[in-house]
């Protein structure tokens, strides 16, 4: 005869207090799964919209490029750093940047210009479809140069007076000194993307930016996107064997020239994000507690009745030569069992109830935008039911129904067995 | 007269402290010997359940000397007691003896189980202990599907199970009637003269007192009587 046996059947000596028990546990177990879905859903969403749309997980710059944004600061071979990323299966974009004016009629501004290659961007990010006019760049250098297609930041189509079709003089510092300067006709305005962004975008197409720039093909950024395929952090360990793997082989470069690049996770490019998404999950167990603390003193009730009614029980079972520990532990087995089985309860609802907001979400759009770091949020709210997300707070809720236990445990252990026996 | 199994020196026992000290045990002397049949009996309050309890190490007594199988139980810790009680003593009680949520089987186990006693071993010792004690067939029934009687031979024979050198049994019958405590007391006869358990055993009832072979009498917790249980004038000086 098992332990668990023997507290199973404990527990259901009082078939209608023990179902009150499980209730309130497995209720709360429930509650706890599918708020740790939602909060999960909406943490992971959070970080998608930024991580998704133009940083990535992981961006590969030249050296100290951050710092200043130098553009003679080029990713040392960037093919090398495009190939890694092929044989990992992510998907990369590259991308330079240069600083110029923007002018449409009288009306002018600064402006970050990005050359990007549209067909990379649109594998790899969300950015292509985030257009709140118009359509983003062609594919084809020779459509885009056709077309002299640029796309601008939100605010600062605003600024300018900019619309769908407008003419664009770009004024520019090339690299070689010259002034460099293009006409230019916007084909879309993105929607909001971040402060940085909707003040300052002037998106072209790579060749364009090649020739306005003359950079000689200079990358200035390579950004990598997973898509959840394989976490940050696996993606940047690779990229540095890969670089590294190639330092090796080519030992007759400088040794500056040889790494010189950094390879950063989105933790690291983005530390108030990485912060916020962090501080999110703890703020989740924080909320929990409270949960966890109502349920453990329900459960703490429950055993002090249940072990109080079998003073006498406790004192015939010491007589016959039980120890202490082993009363304490009989009593904390049948509320582990008695946890066990409401968890799990509140953990198969809890599971249901998230697959289902997994798959059909809340929707949110009545409720107007909401904009995390400056992007916009997806209008529906789908809970994450991963398998953490619904283990951690039920085996959690089972540890506290085991700790609830301990003092009504403790006074059975500790009872003295002639007054024990003796107990009306 | 075999050798002795509990030995008792001067012993008392008071309870409460300052001026309302109940003086329960008042110098008791008692041997028990190997192989004893015998009985407590005394009126209410004379300290027949103290007696035993200071036997078995449930108690500690306020003076005097206690050993148990040649072992001093006054210099004995808590968990050396306890461990005493479950290797060398069985146990029936009056009443609340078995635990409602095991079976005749399981209850009859427990001590074995508790000495961690392999379950193989423990099946064949407590099936045939079963049958001994009358239950055969009855293994799976709860305590609640059993009758008193019933009850108290599943408390015997979890009593007996382990083997121990003494078996103390505090008003086991109090609660049968008196048909149902001759059989009681037949068991426990039975198993004396059979298996050579030694038993004491605490009651009030003039009939179970005649059947032990020794009669140990308690008045005002002073041994008043220890001899020959046949002698009618002991059994008439008890009012019961
Ligand atoms: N825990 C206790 N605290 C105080 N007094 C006690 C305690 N236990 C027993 N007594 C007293 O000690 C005396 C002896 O009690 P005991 O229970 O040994 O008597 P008994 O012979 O078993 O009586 P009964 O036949 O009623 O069971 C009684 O006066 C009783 O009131
Ligand atoms: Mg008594």
């Amino acid at each position: 005869m098992g332990t668990l046996r023997i507290a199973w059947r404990s527990i259901w000596r009082n078939g209608r207090r023990t179902a009150i028990t499980v209730a309130a546990v497995g209720m709360s177990t429930l509650i706890m799964v599918v708020t740790f879905g939602l909060m999960d859903g909406m943490r992971i969403d959070m970080v998608h919209n930024v991580t998704h749309l133009v940083l990535g997980d992981v961006q590969v710059h030249a050296t100290g490029y951050r710092a200043d944004q130098s553009f003679y600061k080029a990713v040392p071979e960037p093919e090398a750093i495009l190939d890694a990323a092929r044989a990992a299966g992510v998907h990369a974009a590259p991308r330079a940047y240069g600083y110029g004016l923007v002018s449409v009629g009288h009306k002018s501004a600064g402006a970050r210009f990005w050359g990007v290659e549209p067909a990379a961007e649109r594998a790899a990010f969300d950015l292509a479809g985030k257009l709140a006019q118009g359509s983003f760049l062609s594919d084809s250098a020779e459509a885009s140069r056709a077309s002299r297609e640029l796309v601008l930041g939100r605010k600062l189509a605003r600024s300018l007076h900019a619309e769908l079709g407008s003419e664009i003089i770009a004024v520019v510092q090339a690299a070689d000194g010259s002034l460099g300067n293009e006409l230019f006709t916007v084909v879309g305005i993105l929607v909001s993307c971040g402060e940085d962004m909707d003040r300052s975008a002037a998106i072209i197409h790579a060749r364009d930016f090649e020739l306005l720039f003359v950079s000689g093909g200079r990358i200035h950024e390579i950004a990598l996107n997973a898509r959840g395929t394989v976490s940050p952090e696996r993606v940047a360990a690779r990229l540095e064997a890969a670089v590294t793997g190639k330092a090796e082989l080519e030992e007759k470069k400088p040794e500056k020239e040889a790494g010189g690049v950094d390879i950063e996770t989105w933790r690291e490019l983005n530390p108030a994000l990485s912060d916020m998404e962090r501080l999110f999950g703890a703020s989740m167990w924080l909320f929990s507690l409270i949960f966890f603390l109502a349920a453990g003193l329900g459960v703490m009730n429950t055993m002090l009745m249940a072990t109080f009614e079998r003073i006498r029980e406790f004192g015939v079972l010491k007589a016959l030569g039980s120890t202490p520990w082993r009363i304490l532990r009989d009593v904390a087995t049948e509320s582990f069992v008695l946890g066990l089985f409401a968890s799990l309860l509140g953990a198969v609802l809890g599971a249901a109830c998230n697959l289902y907001l997994a798959h059909a979400g809340i929707d949110l759009s009545r409720y107007g935008d909401v904009f995390v770091e400056g992007v916009a949020f997806s209008p529906i709210w789908r809970a994450a039911a991963s398998v953490e997300g619904i283990a951690a707070p039920s085996a959690v809720m089972v540890v506290v129904c085991v700790l609830a236990a301990l003092y009504p445990a403790a006074k059975a252990a500790r009872l003295d067995p002639v007054r024990a026996m003796t107990h009306v | 007269m075999g050798d002795s199994i509990v030995w008792l020196r001067a012993v008392t026992k008071d309870y409460g402290q300052g001026d309302v000290v109940v003086r329960a045990l008042r110098g008791i002397d008692l041997t028990l010997d190997r192989g004893d049949f015998a009985a407590v009996a005394g009126p209410s309050g004379s300290g027949k359940s103290t007696l035993l309890n200071v036997m078995s190490g449930l108690d500690r007594p306020s003076s005097g000397e206690v050993s148990l199988d040649g072992r001093d139980l006054t210099r004995l810790s808590r968990s050396e007691l306890s461990r005493l009680r479950l290797t060398r003593i069985g146990f029936v009680f009056q009443a609340y003896n078995l635990l409602p949520v095991l079976t005749a089987y399981e209850n009859a186990e427990y001590v074995l189980m508790m000495q961690g006693v392999p379950a193989s071993a423990r099946r064949e010792r407590v099936m045939g202990l079963l049958e001994l004690v009358g239950l055969g067939g009855m293994e799976d029934r709860f305590p609640r599907e059993l009758s008193g009687g019933q009850q108290q031979r599943v408390a015997i024979a979890r009593a007996i199970a382990s083997e121990p050198a003494l078996i103390l049994a505090d008003e086991p019958t109090a609660n049968v009637d008196s048909k149902t405590a001759a059989a009681l007391l037949d068991l426990m006869q039975q198993l004396n003269e059979e298996k050579g358990v030694t038993f004491l055993f605490s009651t009030h009832d003039r009939k179970v007192m005649a059947r032990a072979g020794r009669l140990i009498r308690l008045v005002d917790g002073r041994i008043a009587y220890d001899g020959e249980a046949g002698s009618l004038e002991a059994l008439d000086a008890d009012e019961g």
